[in-house]
């Protein structure tokens, strides 16, 4: 169970949003958009802190709330972002906001990747679709402090070439020479040029040693339940294998009752989950 | 610790007095259900009909419907302001020992790790008084759930029923200090005292539906992808969601917003586990299928709550029984859970 800091509780209470103003708006693909935000207010603009793997719950005031990760990197906080596909009702509203417009977050919430035990060892990021977002976070976070880490892998896998999101990231580890980045998609077309297949095929395929690594996956639930047994296979056991869990949430505090596996709730216990953590419910349950 | 009575005929009396210090909630049939409602000043029919409310008194703290908060598009941008606080604290009179220890059960949900202001804030500043059950109905199986039907260590006073009087128990510090500033009230007697403890030993014995729930955490465990007896379990349920929103353990709700031109407000209200879109998400939803809802409800009470906080979220209060419209019953299916060592797969 983790604690957020009730100091970033808007007027003491943990239910109402800050208010936040849209930055800038990146089309990442026909349906997926980052957005760079900043807080209204300059003390908190200031103050505020968050770490890898947390998530907030935004507002559309008028639509909704719903829940995103902060998909940008803490070591790089001139301003924040988060990802989104363009799926319900809020992020809808989203879609029809502009530069400038104000939207409401709550948040940091939940736990976050554990940086303390990944430290030292050799990291294996497997992510799909817009699943790289909560990675990219750690990712950035993992490069700007590359000497505390070992080897890295990047698996990511999109449907098509142009689903692939944060192309200017993938750009950028591709041409990090301390990175081993691997792009496959599903279906290829005339100019791609890197893989093709499924993420755990591919992961398979490549074979990352299981040695003193830790993998961390996120990506649909159909990629995260394939690529658990590819992992086993390769020799990771269930203590290795992190994941950050994506469940319908209305809180985020772990009191609404809706996001739970088993006793976990995705809010309060997680999101980021070890594999052993949640294999007794993930097989019927995500 | 001397307990006082109170004559049945004074109870009018001592809810006006408490009137001016508090808003006073007891049992009413004004909304055509029993529900707590504000005391209308006069009325102590309830005293008569009052076996529980269909509604329990967690409504009380967690209201169907409440307003988390209001906002406005002015040209400086949103401004947002929460509701003003109510003016006075909530003293709820006749409250049963079943649904004060299902509080108890909500307090730790809405305690643990980012507290709750809008349950906290009415539940801490309230007083509750309990009633002891004379007259349990055939649902009830609060003893197997470890609440004696006219005992409680949940509330802060407690009313035993002795004929004439009720005997009053000082149960916490809040209740012995209301009592010390309420007038009209007797020293119970030795005698008195005699007919609380009958009284109580005959309320217990009138529940007679059992349940065992030994074991049951890892019985529920080892079941868990056991989708045939869960198919079986959830056949007749027709998804109406009632069981778990007049469920006195249960907590689960929605947010939504309300946007009038420019003024909205955003509130919360009970959802329930047992509706398809409670988990429904853009692109899938992880309990489509009735069975998989149904395993939620049984197993969020009877195995993921006592993995958490160590209490199984049921009482025994019977609601969800009595008011079942197809006569779906927890004990039946409780007792139903197989004795297994090894999981099923």
């Amino acid at each position: 169970m983790t604690v957020a800091d009730t100091k970033f509780f808007a007027q003491g209470n943990v239910y109402l949003p800050h208010i936040a103003v849209i930055e800038k708006i990146v089309e990442e693909t026909p349906g997926v958009r980052t957005y760079h935000f900043n807080f209204k207010d300059e003390k908190l603009r200031k103050e505020f802190t968050f770490q890898s793997g947390q998530f907030a719950q935004y507002s559309v005031l008028g639509t909704g709330e719903a829940t995103f990760c902060i998909s940008s990197s803490p070591t790089r906080r001139d301003h924040l972002e988060f990802a989104v596909q363009r799926v319900g009702k809020v992020t809808n509203a989203l879609n029809r906001l502009g530069v400038g417009a104000e939207i409401g977050f709550r948040g940091p919430y939940g736990n976050s990747f554990p940086i303390d035990f990944l430290k030292g060892k050799n990291l294996v990021f497997i992510g799909g679709g817009i699943g790289l977002a909560p990675l990219r976070s750690l990712i950035w976070n993992v490069i700007d402090n590359r000497d505390k880490y070992k080897k890295i892998d990047i698996f990511y896998g999109a449907r098509t070439p142009t689903d692939l999101c944060f192309k200017y990231d993938l750009e950028a580890w591709d041409k990090d020479k301390t990175v081993n980045m691997v792009t496959t998609v599903d279906r290829g077309d005339d100019s791609w040029k890197g893989k093709v297949g499924l993420v755990p095929k591919i992961l398979e395929e490549v074979a990352p040693s299981a040695k003193e690594t830790v993998a961390i996956v996120c990506g649909p639930p159909i990629m995260i339940r394939f690529t658990f047994p590819a992992l086993e296979k390769l020799g990771f056991k269930p203590e290795q294998t992190l994941t950050t869990l994506e469940k319908r949430m209305k809180c985020g505090i772990g009191k609404c009752g809706r996001c739970n596996i088993g006793n976990l709730y995705v809010c309060r216990d997680g999101p980021v989950f070890s594999y052993a953590q949640i294999k007794d419910f993930v097989s019927s349950e995500y | 610790m001397a307990n006082k009575k109170v004559n049945k005929k004074d109870i009018t009396g001592l809810l006006k007095e408490w009137g001016q210090q508090f808003a006073v909630f007891a049992p009413s049939r004004e909304s055509g259900v029993a529900a707590m409602a504000e005391w209308d000043g006069k009325d102590t029919s309830f005293l008569d009909w009052y076996r529980n409310t269909v509604v329990p008194p967690k409504a009380s703290f967690l209201p169907p419907m409440e307003e988390m908060f209001r906002f406005q598009k002015g040209k400086e941008g949103y401004n947002i302001a929460p509701p003003p606080k109510a003016e006075r604290s909530q003293l709820l009179f006749d409250v049963r020992p079943c649904d004060a220890r299902a509080m108890a059960i909500l307090d730790m949900t809405f305690e643990q790790a980012l507290e709750d202001p809008y349950y906290l804030s009415k539940r801490k500043s309230a007083i509750l008084v309990g009633l002891g059950c004379t007259n349990p109905c055939e649902s009830c199986f609060c003893t197997s759930m470890g609440v004696s039907p006219a005992e409680s260590a949940d509330v802060d006073l407690m009313l035993i029923d002795i004929g004439d009087d009720f005997l009053v128990e000082e149960v916490t510090a809040k209740g012995k200090e209301l009592i010390s500033k309420t007038s009209g009230l007797k020293e119970a007697t030795k005698e008195d005292e005699a007919k609380a403890k009958q009284a109580r030993k005959a309320s217990y014995d009138k529940v007679t539906r059992k349940l065992d729930t030994g074991g049951i955490k890892d019985k529920l465990l080892a079941s868990f992808d056991d989708e045939e007896f869960w198919e079986k379990v959830a056949a007749k349920c027709i998804s109406c969601g009632i069981c778990t929103l007049l469920c006195p353990t249960c907590y689960c709700f929605d947010i939504n917003d309300e946007l009038v031109k420019q003024e909205g407000t955003r509130f919360r209200s009970w959802d329930s586990c047992g509706f398809p879109n409670y988990t429904k998400m853009p692109m899938e939803n992880p309990r489509q299928e009735k069975w998989r809802r149904v395993r939620q409800k049984v197993c969020h009470k009877y195995e993921f709550y006592p993995m958490t906080f160590n209490v199984i979220a049921c009482t025994g209060c019977g609601r969800c029984i009595r008011l079942c419209p197809v006569n779906w019953d927890i004990t039946q299916v409780i007792e139903s859970v197989p004795a297994r060592t090894e999981a099923k797969k």
